[in-house]
């Protein structure tokens, strides 16, 4: 005795429409019992539609590119005896779920409240009621309102009161660091790269990235797909300024701190930023105003054990030489040891990124955002420069300035670069 | 065949704290709400045959037994006359007065009220009847408030109007000369103390190897010890074999390692817990989900296995205590209106309303032995409390316990006058998540009985003065 028996989409949740990928059958196919028939896509997940009756596929109604939804007709199968088709398609329903899981994470309240619970689901979850403890350390109200928000409090790694407790304002960031994970992974179109299992290649280990190297990551990639970044490639002759460094450090009593060239690099940029007031600036959220500084502040990218720091230095117009060198050594110090604080690390206006000590001859620094401008440095190196009569032996500097384009134009920056330059050359007019 | 038809957006069946409670919040909320209660009035077991009246005749046995005590402090009293015609109507009169109050409420909030039994018929249809008659309510969304009663042992002689349920003891219609009480859980020692006040002689018989078990035994030891005095006997691990019905008294054959193997009553009261009216509203009509027992399950917004219909209070679990149902009352109301709510409370505080009191709330030790979990304890005796004292009493006890790491509040429990306020304290701290540090540092007005759980803090953060304790 045969039947003949329909395979159709089974609750998939409040989705009106169901991209169909790939049909997996055809007319005539032998299909067994939970056998993956089609392949589904709603903007949230893909899943795997299994077979809800084992048989041979009569006939398929539906083709790759077809909006479907629940109940609509996949395909009709021959069911022969003792062919048994489950009542509870739901349950085999294998869903992948692509979005962040962090996102999938917010939203328990909200699928509690609103879906439909099948009886499968209700069995598993109902009891009678008992008072079980949570752990998060949020007060009744902020549970509250984290549950309306769709928050799972106990997702929330610590809070900002009093001992780690979790307040609303933490329930509201948790919400907007979910959001804009969302729009960088997803929303913004940009696909993740995918795993790759190296096993067939050799051996490998794990190394767990560092705190600083995680969120460094995290702020640069930020920066990465926000701005659009342009670097300019210049050389200074620092062959006056040098010799000037050698007296000075020459002058030096022994374990006195001797002055380095990033220091005169520090005050010519800074000299260059009070001529140019768009690089002492920072560019509004909206994208609308540019916000100009008026004090002068320079963070200086520090390498440590742990990874990339970056101390500031305040005021930087107001100290001499001399104070920046012991000042940059106490803060580099710190770094080093991981002892800076939060404060050390805030209010620069624009960095710089010194690879001086290890060579190189260009680079392209990325922008510590909301600073518009970044100066890279690599190795000064003595050159031949054409003077108009002969090649005479100079040190020179290469300098990177990456910048924000939306704040800096080309031929800005290339002034700007030749202030620096000039600046370095001619130590004298940082007197001006 | 009816003809009334009556529409509501939310039905809630059982007029006790958590199906009131539930009514007016989701009226209050917008929704137009019929509630269903099979007595003439509202408040549940609760304000007609529990908590209030209980409480209203506690406070008579607390005056008794003060001026009594007071005597070897100077102060004597004649003996005291009780008229307990007079005693229940005054207890009667305050649940007639939160009666009137709570019919107030109805009328206020527009809520429909419907007096008769009602049953589901299908998942969108209860038949109430009333006395016009079977009225038919169609629902959008149901809660079901519909409560528990006395557990009944099937061998005794029910019909005996000397075998009584806790809600004949609170009737007060007679002070038997001898009283049994089965069962030495909360109802049966708060109605022990009742009836000790008034002058019976109290027997009491529990099958397990304490009163209150559960309760952690040095909360309990202090009540132990002064009942042990009152009462003529305590029997532990004792069960009753048969209750027999005779001419002279109540006939109760006993079995246990000190009991004697029977003795005459005049009265036996049965307080052996609660069963919960699960299988006595149709639910199977309407396709809801009851265990064996009677409860209905929920998931942890009171929500049955039927998406539209909501249960809450006794009806869906232990601890069987007012103020759990009307949270949770809240909550379904709140989940019909579209809300996000959830039953999501850190504990449910419980109370012995005896004489000391007893009152615990979060983890406790006997709990936290169990599932192996690590804490700090500190207990503070009230023998050290001036105040305590001043009230003539010292066998009072504060304990917390605390996270081993962080001093985290995880449980708390009071033996001694006013416990069952005293504990609020603590319920608060453990739901902001406060350590002993917190409390510590939190001034405690003196001379208090309050200042107990503070003084408990401080011998967890090392900081008590009141007490000595070498390290």
């Amino acid at each position: 005795m045969t039947n003949l028996l329909e395979i159709r989409v089974p609750d998939v949740g409040n989705v009106a429409e169901i991209d169909v990928v790939e049909v997996l059958i055809q007319p005539g196919d032998i299909v067994a019992l939970e056998q993956t028939v089609a392949t589904l896509e709603t903007d949230k997940a893909s899943m795997d539609l299994p077979s809800s009756v084992s048989g041979t596929i009569q006939q398929v109604h539906i083709k790759p590119g077809d909006k479907v939804s629940e109940g609509t007709l996949i395909a009709t199968v021959l069911v022969n005896e003792g062919g048994m088709s489950i009542p509870e398609p739901i349950s085999t329903v294998a869903i992948v779920v692509e979005t962040p899981a962090i996102q999938q994470e917010a939203k328990p309240a909200e699928v509690s409240a609103q879906s439909e619970p099948t009886p499968k689901q209700a069995s598993e979850t109902l009891q009678p009621s008992d008072s079980k403890a949570i752990k998060a350390h949020a007060s009744p109200s902020v549970r509250l309102f984290a549950r309306e928000l769709g928050v799972n409090v106990s997702k929330i790694n610590m809070g900002s009161g009093r001992k780690g407790r979790i307040l609303k304002d933490d329930v509201k960031n948790f919400v907007k660091q979910a959001l804009t994970d969302g729009i960088t992974t997803k929303g913004a179109g940009i696909p993740s790269i995918p795993a790759v299992d190296f096993s067939p290649f050799g051996d490998t280990e794990i190394l767990k990235l560092s705190k600083i190297k995680r969120l460094t990551g995290q702020n640069l990639t930020r920066v990465w797909l926000n701005l659009p970044l342009v670097t300019y490639h210049e050389e200074a002759d620092i062959t006056e300024m040098e010799a000037f460094r050698n007296t000075l450090n020459g002058e030096k009593e022994k374990g006195e701190i001797k002055i380095t060239g990033l220091m005169f690099i520090i005050k010519a940029l800074v000299a260059a930023m009070q001529q140019f007031p768009n690089f002492n600036a920072s560019l509004s959220a909206d994208g609308e105003s540019l916000i100009l500084k008026k004090y002068f502040n320079i963070g200086i990218a520090v390498d440590t054990p742990n990874g990339l720091v970056v101390p500031v230095l305040r005021n930087v117009n107001n100290k001499n030489i001399s104070e920046l060198a012991i000042e940059l050594a106490e803060k580099s110090e710190k770094a080093r040891l991981g002892k800076l604080l939060p404060n050390d690390m805030q209010g620069g206006c624009m960095t710089i990124s010194s690879l001086g000590g290890i060579g190189g001859t260009a680079f392209t620094p990325i922008v510590n955002a909301p600073e518009v401008a970044i100066l890279g440095v690599t190795r000064a190196k003595i050159q031949p420069v054409w003077n108009g009569k002969e090649f005479l032996p100079r040190l020179m500097l290469p300098l990177d300035l990456t910048y924000d384009h939306r704040v800096i134009d080309g031929a800005e920056g290339a002034r700007f670069m030749a202030t620096v330059k000039q600046n370095l050359s001619d130590i004298r007019r940082l007197l001006l | 065949m009816n003809e009334a038809v009556l529409h509501a957006e939310v039905v809630v069946l059982g007029g006790g704290p958590g199906g009131y409670s539930a009514a007016f919040r989701a009226a209050d909320l917008g929704k137009q709400v019929v509630l269903i209660e099979r007595f003439p009035v509202l408040g549940g077991v609760c304000l007609n045959v529990g908590c209030i009246p209980s409480k209203a005749l506690l406070h008579a046995a607390q005056i008794i037994h003060e001026a009594d005590e007071f005597a070897e402090h100077g102060v004597t009293f004649d003996k005291p006359t009780i008229n307990i015609d007079k005693i229940r109507a005054w207890k009667e009169s305050i649940t007639k007065s939160l009666n009137t109050g709570l019919a107030g409420l109805v009328k206020q909030r527009k809520v429909t009220l419907i007096q008769g039994l009602g049953k589901f018929t299908s998942a969108n249809t209860v038949d109430v009847e009333t006395a016009e008659g079977v009225k038919t309510i169609r629902f959008d969304q149901a809660i079901i408030a519909a409560g528990s009663r006395p557990t009944k042992i099937p061998v005794f002689p029910h019909d005996d109007p000397r075998l009584w349920d806790s809600t004949d003891a609170l009737q007060l219609t007679e002070i038997p000369k001898k009283l049994l009480i089965v069962g030495g859980g909360i109802i049966g020692l708060e109605m022990a103390t009742v009836y000790h006040a008034m002058g019976s002689e109290i027997s009491i018989v529990e099958l397990m190897d304490q009163i209150i078990p559960g309760c952690d035994k040095d909360l309990v030891t202090p009540l132990a010890r002064r009942i042990k005095k009152q009462y003529k006997n305590i029997w532990l691990e004792t069960r009753v074999t048969s209750i027999e019905a005779r001419q002279e008294g109540l006939k109760v054959s006993l079995e246990g390692k000190n009991s004697p193997e029977s003795e005459l009553f005049d009265a036996v009261l049965v307080a052996v817990g609660r069963k919960p009216n699960g299988l006595m509203i149709g639910a199977e009509l309407a396709g809801i989900n009851v265990n064996e027992q009677g409860f209905i399950l929920v998931d942890k917004q009171q929500r049955t296995n039927v998406n539209h219909i909501f249960a809450i209070g006794d009806i869906v679990g232990n601890p069987m205590l007012a103020h759990k149902a009307v949270h949770e009352g809240k909550v379904a109301a709140e989940v019909t209106a579209g809300h996000k709510a959830q039953f999501d409370a850190l504990t449910i505080p419980s109370v012995a309303y005896t004489d000391p009191e007893i009152a615990w709330m979060g983890l406790t030790e006997n709990q936290a032995k169990q599932e192996g979990i690590e804490y700090d304890k500190a207990s503070f005796p009230w023998a050290a409390s001036g105040r305590s004292l001043c009230l003539g009493r010292k066998e009072g006890l504060t304990k917390i316990l605390c996270e081993k790491e962080t001093g985290k509040l995880l449980g708390a429990g009071i033996v001694g006058t006013n416990a069952g306020e005293l504990i609020s304290e603590a319920v608060l701290a453990l739901e902001m998540g406060a350590d002993a540090e917190d409390i510590s540092l939190t001034i405690h007005p003196h001379p208090t009985l309050a200042e107990t759980f503070g003084f408990a803090a401080e011998m967890i953060t090392g900081t008590i003065t009141d007490l000595y304790i070498k390290k």
